[in-house]
């Protein structure tokens, strides 16, 4: 077995949490049984990981199969990775067949037209989500399996979900693959990124709360009137709360909100002030960058104005971002913000 | 002198007159005003009775003497509502039932295959100043911008059923290929490749008879997007 190959596995196991190595060695199914059952994964780690490099040692692992533990493991820890999101575009209308072998195969085939070296791995999943995993090289070196990309695909649909950390250079070779390989004519970076996968799926498939009008009967059990309050508490402004409530759930919806670290905003408005003031000689725009940052963003914004920090109802620039499908606004003047269309795709 | 004297004793048999006069009229008020608590008060009881009696029925006390006026207004409104829901109920197993918003209208779209109800996918549509949408739930992949473009101008009603065949036909092609994996897991050999469209399968399994078993290969595929059976199977050995 490789060197490079022995050390790759060893420094991915290292990676992984140590109650979890066994599982995910068990999930990636190249170890038989009888040779998990000889590690003792209550050691220190990087003896566990000599042992289990040892034992791939005995089965000859190659990178590719070296390569599906790397996926594995990105697949379980995928916010510890950035992903931004693409969207194809295509002229034609007819119903696609979506064919996974062909898929592959073209993807492959495109890829490595352009590049020599490089290492492609394929996963599908049971969301009908196809993971690949690639490692880039240079005509003259081996790929380097450390820093690799991964692409999220899922099939008939016009969205890539990508984590590059790679070398801006090998970006369009990617994406030319990608739009070839899916029946595609184009694509185009999305202003949305985030280090949950899968909120920005449930964004961009339409899958986070929305708070819909229908007849339906839903089981009511979240608008139940408050529990049991102590009656010598009288609350002044109950009316006021109730405004307030029903404006949040209407702009957001009643289940959990899709995870977003930050949105960003870039001014390029005019500075108003006072005319006798002329804080600026020139009529320029006052270039200015806001940024909100959270563990959570969506969930704390909907919580401001129950809160009292904020009036209810909250700016929409706040609110559309789920239905924008974006979290980089650029504000310029004049009506306000670049405009996504209505019907957003 | 026997004049001054007699209009002295007659102006105080005046006044003591006016004073009884007074005196009686008094207490002809105080009757009056006692009378009228009485009455109050019997208003009052009769009232907290009737509430009493309200509270120990909806906590379900039994032996409670019902008012029959009350209960048949009451009885009227449940019936009432029974039936608004049984509506709503029906107008949802349509398959397609809408609610109007302040800006426009607000449709449900409910799927089922073969007597299985499956999901319900909502369309938010603007009316103003011409029929747009303005959001929706629908899963990515079904193409509802090319369906929108064709009809939903032109033709409302078309649209929806379009809409709602396409709805209906992925949602019936996704329940019969999860059926198969849950159901005919032994017979599979591997997995069953499928797309999110759920237009593709393709799978092997084998079939035994008499302690022998043959490899099959299966590719099924879905021309029609509005159906729910496949236009091209391929088995082969």
């Amino acid at each position: 077995m490789d060197e490079t190959v022995a050390e790759y596995i060893r420094r991915t196991v290292l990676k992984i949490p140590r109650d979890e190595i066994k599982a995910m060695l068990q999930k990636w199914g190249f170890l038989s049984e009888e040779q998990l059952e000889t590690v003792n994964f209550h050691q220190i780690k990087d003896n566990i990981s000599q042992d289990v490099v040892q034992l791939c040692e005995e089965n000859s692992a190659d990178i590719k199969q070296a390569a599906v533990l790397d996926m594995i493991y990105n697949h379980i820890y995928s916010n510890k990775r950035t992903w931004s999101v693409y969207q194809m575009s295509k002229r034609g209308e007819d119903t696609e067949v979506f064919d996974l072998t062909d898929f592959k195969k073209k993807f492959k085939r495109r890829l490595r037209s352009d590049l020599k070296n490089v290492t492609i791995n394929f996963k599908e999943y049971e969301d009908n989500a196809i993971w690949i995993r690639i490692a880039w090289g240079t005509p003259y070196k081996k790929p380097n399996q450390y820093k690799t990309s991964y692409v999220v695909y899922h099939s008939q649909t016009p969205y890539v979900f990508i984590s590059a950390s790679v070398l801006k250079s090998n970006m369009p070779l990617l994406c030319q693959a990608l739009v070839v390989a899916s029946n595609y004519h184009d694509i185009r970076e999305m202003e949305l990124r985030s280090h949950s996968l899968n909120s920005l799926k449930d964004i961009v498939f339409k899958k986070y709360s929305q708070n819909f009008q229908s007849y339906y009967p839903r089981p009511l059990q979240e608008r139940n009137v408050a529990p049991e309050t102590d009656l010598r508490i009288v609350e002044e402004n109950r009316s006021e709360k109730e405004r307030i409530q029903r404006l949040t759930r209407e702009a957001f919806g009643d289940g959990p909100q899709p995870k977003l670290e930050f949105a960003q905003y870039k001014l390029e408005t005019m500075f108003k002030s006072d005319p006798t003031m002329d804080v600026l000689d020139k009529k320029e725009p006052f270039r200015c960058l806001v940024k909100f940052s959270s563990p959570h963003l969506l969930e704390s914004l909907k919580s401001l104005a129950p809160m009292g920090m904020a009036d209810a109802p909250l700016s929409p620039l706040l609110t559309c971002i789920p239905q924008k499908a974006r979290n980089y606004f650029k504000i310029r003047e004049k009506k306000g913000l670049l405009p996504g269309s209505f019907l957003s795709p | 002198g026997l004049f001054a004297h007699l209009e002295l004793l007659e102006a105080r048999a005046y006044k003591a007159a006016v004073k009884q006069e007074e005196m009686e009229q008094q207490k002809e008020k105080l009757a009056r005003l006692r009378a009228r608590v009485q009455e109050l008060r019997l208003q009052r009881d009769e009232l907290r009775a009737k509430l009493d009696l309200q509270r120990k029925r909806e906590l379900g006390k039994e032996g409670a003497v019902l008012d029959p006026a009350q209960s048949s207004a009451r009885a009227v409104v449940e019936w009432k509502i029974k039936k608004l829901k049984s509506m709503l109920q029906i107008f949802y197993l349509t398959g397609i039932s809408g609610k109007l918003t302040k800006r426009g209208v607000c449709f449900c779209i409910s799927t089922a295959y073969e007597g299985t109800y499956l999901d319900s996918y909502h369309l938010d549509l603007l009316t103003k100043p011409e029929v747009q949408i303005y959001r929706h739930s629908l899963p990515i992949f079904i193409p509802l911008q090319q369906i929108a473009k064709k009809f939903l101008q032109t033709d409302i009603r078309r649209f929806l059923a379009v809409l709602s065949d396409h709805l209906n036909a992925y949602m019936g092609r996704r329940y019969q290929a999860d059926q198969l994996q849950e159901r005919f897991s032994e017979q599979l050999e591997g997995t069953l490749q499928r797309n999110s469209l759920c237009n593709l399968l393709v799978f092997n399994y084998k079939v035994s008879s008499q302690s022998e078993t043959f490899p099959f290969h299966a590719r099924l595929l879905y021309g029609d997007p509005c159906c729910s059976l496949p236009t091209q199977v391929l088995v082969s050995c």
